[in-house]
């Protein structure tokens, strides 16, 4: 990349001042040429770096450092959900198969066995313990999944960089948190490392996390229809969407804007970009092998996330911050 | 004769090396080719929204998992083709190498005559035996690899029309490799090393 002339907000850097990111200054001062690449053009310049170059000159380290931990974080949510994602379908998938071989057992050929005494009902009751044992496990897959997505969520709204305490005391101190009405956090709309704004930055986080957050709730779906599957006692095991699936589930679901205050329930699922206004359809305790099939590659779809997308996005976010997020 | 010989158990180890990798070859093609007709065998089940219980209240959701098992099985039959393309590699170097073995022997300005051809030192093979070993193993292989691609087109035949039978047939055809008799291949090695065996 050939010299450029500097911009005026890098004109006072001062090069002793420490940057995680030595490329940051030279990328930084080709901002002005290719300032029409970020997405949302209408946040750029549309309120006026209230810093002095003085600040921005400090704010800018702090905000990469800042976004270069967020993006990681939700580098390691992703392979969170992903781990917790294919356990809970082994989960499922051993749930649904002791489910039917329970189902089947009063119809099965034993053969030599049916001699023994109670053989059917023993192995009845060893099924429907197999089942519990991997409804807890799923159920547990199901909260890990949860954990990574409000992580996410946090994330993804954890991108601002202030200014912590008068900005005219000498010592300059930054923060997450935003303690004064008119630092909106984001150095003023600038470029944090080559090209990108805060706000972009948090356009494609929200984009990712979106999916995951629809994706969570088709989850729930799945996961209430499996832990009501069940042989006997059909009252026993009947759960609604409106309960809560382990203590605590509506505050997290809430976090990741889930859960409607006015209905006092979660949202209902739907596909990304896709309107749902059906009713929630009351769930039948002994779905069909075939139902139990379309869940189980519903599970394993992840209709919702665009995986292609996501990994685009992570590379062009390493890209611009000159690290690798994969 | 005898250096002319050890040239030939060079090829066969080569060969042997060719083989090994076509056994690894084997078990990726026979997990994509699961994988595939897995999918395949859902397609139809994805179709009718009978199946979908408590799902049909979200909307799109049939056309959603549809495009998105779709989209799996693309990418998996791309991988079946690069794993045909190396099973092509393998077949190709087994030519080359038994084409090479019988330039050897022809090619030269003193072809051995039949009795040459024919003439057992201790118990190290003949040339004929070397030669003749050398083509069976190419036909085994290339036949095999003929069979392997029209079992494959025949999978993207079947995903619009999917019978559980047929894609089990086909799967056991994979599986069995027909051209490649273990025994036989077991028998030309044992004749060619014999003397490693002793």
């Amino acid at each position: 990349m050939a010299e450029q002339p500097e911009t005026p907000t890098m004109e006072t850097l001062d090069p002793q001042t420490p940057s995680p990111s030595s490329s940051s200054s030279s990328s930084s001062s080709s901002s002005t040429v290719s300032y029409s690449k970020p997405p949302n053009p209408s946040f750029q310049n549309q309120n006026p770096s209230p810093m002095p170059p003085s600040l921005t000159r400090l704010w800018r380290p702090a905000a990469q450092r800042n976004l270069r931990n967020q993006w990681s974080k939700l580098v390691s949510c992703r392979k969170q959900w992903v781990s917790s994602s294919s356990s809970g379908k082994s989960h499922a998938t051993s749930l649904v198969n002791a489910h039917l071989s329970q189902r089947y057992l009063p119809s099965m050929e034993l053969g030599v066995l049916s001699d023994m005494l109670n053989i059917r009902k023993k192995a009845g009751r060893k099924l429907f313990k197999q089942q519990e044992t991997f409804q807890r496990k799923l159920l547990s897959s199901y909260k890990d999944m949860v954990a990574a997505v409000t992580q996410m969520v946090n994330a993804s709204k954890s991108m601002r960089t202030f200014l912590k305490g008068p900005s005219n005391s000498a010592l300059v101190q930054f923060s997450s948190f935003s303690g004064d009405q008119n630092d909106s956090g984001d150095g003023g709309g600038i470029p944090v490392f080559a090209f990108w704004s805060i706000s972009s930055h948090e356009q494609l986080a929200e984009e990712l996390v979106q999916m995951f957050i629809m994706e969570l709730n088709l989850k729930r779906l799945l996961v209430l229809e499996l832990l009501s599957t069940s042989c006997d006692n059909p009252q026993l095991n009947e759960l609604h969407w409106s309960d809560q699936l382990y203590p605590g589930e509506f505050d997290h679901l809430s976090m990741c804007n889930l859960f409607s205050q006015e209905t006092c329930e979660p949202v209902p699922p739907k596909l990304m970009d896709l309107k749902s206004d059906a009713p929630t359809v009351r769930s039948n305790n002994q779905p069909n092998p075939e139902v139990l099939q379309v869940y189980i590659t519903t599970w394993l779809a992840e209709v919702n996330i665009d995986t292609l997308r996501v990994d685009e996005i992570f590379a062009v976010i390493g890209e611009e911050m000159h690290v690798s997020l994969t | 004769m005898e250096a002319m010989v050890k040239k030939y158990q060079q090829k066969f180890r080569k060969v042997r090396d060719e083989m090994s990798r076509w056994d690894e070859l084997q078990s990726r093609l026979i997990s994509q080719f699961n994988s595939a007709s897995s999918i395949i065998q859902r397609l139809q089940v994805l179709q009718d929204s009978k199946n979908y219980g408590s799902l049909n209240c979200v909307a799109g959701i049939g056309d959603g998992l549809l495009r998105k098992q779709l989209e799996s099985l693309e990418v998996i039959f791309l991988s079946l083709k690069r794993t045909m393309e190396e099973f092509h590699g393998i077949v190709f170097s087994i030519e080359k190498i038994h084409r090479d073995g019988r330039q050897q022997v022809k090619g030269g300005s003193n072809q051995p005559s039949v009795k040459q051809l024919q003439l057992r030192v201790g118990v190290k093979p003949t040339l004929a035996d070397c030669l003749d070993g050398l083509m069976v193993l190419y036909d085994m292989h290339h036949s095999e690899y003929l069979l392997k691609a029209s079992v494959v087109s025949a999978l993207s035949t079947l995903t619009l029309k999917p019978s559980a039978s047929d894609l089990c047939a086909l799967q056991q055809l994979l599986i069995d490799q027909p051209n490649i008799p273990k025994d036989e291949v077991q028998s030309i090695f044992d004749i060619i090393f014999a003397e490693e065996i002793c």
